[in-house]
């Protein structure tokens, strides 16, 4: 019985731990105001969220060994995330172009690339994250990351430009009308790779 | 007082249903596939989604920086090549080597060889990867995760697995068996339910443009949109659908009458999405936990054994759990 009974006790914590991940994730959709709900929510959903945060321990030290033990323990039971899964909304998706530009004067275009689909799937994943705010922080670095793969394919080129941007695809109607995706760029980057020195220019 | 622990025996006998080992055949095929496949479909790809700095498409390093914002303690490939710098392994064989140990854990789960080592093994290499790929990684990979968590808890070895065919073990405790589905079962209502909840909030659920998009934009435009516009008045249908098989899983999955109608709707649903999107691994990953979690008890999966299968615990419960569950 007693062993039960811890079982229990696990299933309960290990629970409300997803529970508490999910509704963080929910509320954090609402706070931005990607819903259908009013906007008058948007306040409480933040302040649900800071609340659920903490109940996470992320308002704690990073070295708080609270936070710490929570955050392995959901990262190891594959429950980091909440399941939002293509919700609420599909949004475009992003692309980078490189222009190549060869020593020799000539120019063309690239784009970072994998050999199979299952991989693709994963490359698509890191530039929609890209476009997100929230790494912000990392986006040159990222870009610098699959300018450099590109690179190694093409010893002998001397500069790259990197354009980051969203592709927003046409609704029914357009598509019915004949309207096509369009890019928006969003950043470029400059990359002189022979000096290993770059340049970014975010537009 | 009372009242409450009355409570407390009816949550100790949901949790703790008596279950045979059915559910975690079906779990330990299902994931042994899966991590096959996984492996399989990223062999080309392997070391230069993983390798370190200059060497792949983002470094490897990038995505365990992130990761150990959140905590250094959260396993990483990184590990693995550190460790095979001091006996003076290189990067390049120690990614290949945790490649090879990922379908080889995937195989001996798929036979049930040294089941329990296989699970610990492929939950830990693949926890590696998906934290070490971090920007890489996407949905598929956390519920491939969760799914080798619970089957690494779960009491292995099934008595269809080789282990038990070479080494007579006594029969596992069914309640245990009972609880670990439950977990499971527990687990994917909070995945339905999130998902279908967050789909609801979207407009484009309600009038078909979120289908339309997730099927035409790149890389899941495995049908012609030229195609997909002449089914463009049964879209919103398709997506009001989805929601309401979402957020209804986590009630109609649990009465009998309702569950095979449900499991099969959300089953064609995944079927539907690896086969449209070319999702095959979220798509697969999903399938198998459902199986696990329902396909047993809704008949869909070893239909003739229902009738066995109440003897079969029998041998093991003694009278104080027979009359819990009564």
């Amino acid at each position: 019985m007693t062993s039960k009974r811890i079982y229990a006790a696990w299933a309960g914590v290990h629970f409300f731990l997803i529970t508490v991940i999910c509704l963080r994730g929910i509320f954090a959709l609402v706070a931005t105001d990607a819903t259908i709900l009013p906007s008058a929510l948007n306040t409480c959903a933040r302040s649900g969220e800071v609340v659920l945060a903490s109940v996470l321990g992320k308002d704690l030290a990073a070295s708080n060994a609270w936070r710490l033990g929570i955050a392995t323990y959901l990262h190891a039971a594959g429950s980091q995330a909440g399941y939002g899964f293509f919700a609420p909304n599909i949004p475009g998706y992003h692309k980078l172009t490189l222009e190549l530009y060869h020593e020799d004067g000539h120019m063309e275009y690239d784009v970072p690339h994998v050999q199979g689909g299952a991989a693709a799937l994963r490359l698509d994943s890191l530039l929609d994250r890209l476009a997100d705010p929230l790494y912000e922080p990392l986006r040159e670095v990222t870009v610098k990351l699959l300018v450099l793969s590109v690179w190694q394919e093409h010893p002998d080129v001397k500069k790259i430009r990197a354009i980051f941007g969203s592709v927003n695809p046409p609704n029914i109607s357009d598509f019915e009308h004949g309207k096509r995706e369009s890019f928006q760029p969003l950043f470029s980057y400059d990359f002189s790779l022979r000096n290993e020195e770059n340049q970014s220019t975010p537009q | 007082m009372k009242q409450l622990r009355a409570w407390g025996n009816d949550l100790m006998v949901f949790l703790f249903p008596l279950e045979t080992d059915r559910w975690l055949t079906v779990l330990r095929i299902g994931l042994g596939l899966q991590l096959a496949v996984y492996t399989l479909f990223l062999k080309n790809d392997w070391h230069y989604l993983f390798a370190g700095t200059a060497k792949g498409l983002v470094s490897r390093e990038l995505g365990e920086a992130i990761t150990s914002l959140d905590s250094p303690f959260i396993p990483k490939l990184g590990w693995l090549v550190v460790l095979g710098g001091h006996i003076g392994v290189g990067e390049e064989m120690v990614l290949s080597v945790a490649w090879a140990g990922l379908l080889c854990a995937g195989c001996f789960l798929l036979l049930g060889l040294f089941c329990r080592p296989a699970a610990i093994i492929a939950w830990f290499l693949h926890l590696c990867a998906a934290e070490s790929g971090g920007l890489l990684a996407y949905g598929a990979d956390n519920l491939m995760t969760m799914g080798l968590f619970y089957l690494m808890l779960s009491p292995l070895p099934d008595r269809y697995s080789l282990d038990q065919c070479l080494v007579n073990r006594e029969p596992k405790d069914p309640q245990l068996l009972g609880f670990w589905q439950r977990v499971l079962q527990l687990h994917l209502c909070i995945v339905y339910f999130i998902g279908g909840l967050a789909k609801c909030l979207g407009s484009g659920w309600w009038d078909g443009s979120n289908l339309w998009r997730a099927l035409t934009r790149p890389p899941f435009n495995v049908i012609s949109p030229d195609i997909l516009i002449r089914f463009k008045y049964v879209l919103p249908v398709l997506g009001i659908s989805i929601c309401l098989l979402e957020v209804g899983y986590v009630i109609f999955i649990w009465m009998k009458k309702t569950r095979l109608v449900w499991l099969v709707g959300i089953l064609g649903m995944h079927i539907a999405i690896g086969l449209t999107m070319g999702m095959y691994l979220f798509a697969l990953v999903m399938i198998v936990l459902n199986l696990a979690a329902f396909g047993v008890d809704s008949g869909v999966l070893f239909l003739r054994h229902r009738q066995r299968e109440t003897t079969d615990y029998t041998d093991y419960t003694d009278g104080t759990d027979k009359e819990a569950q009564a």
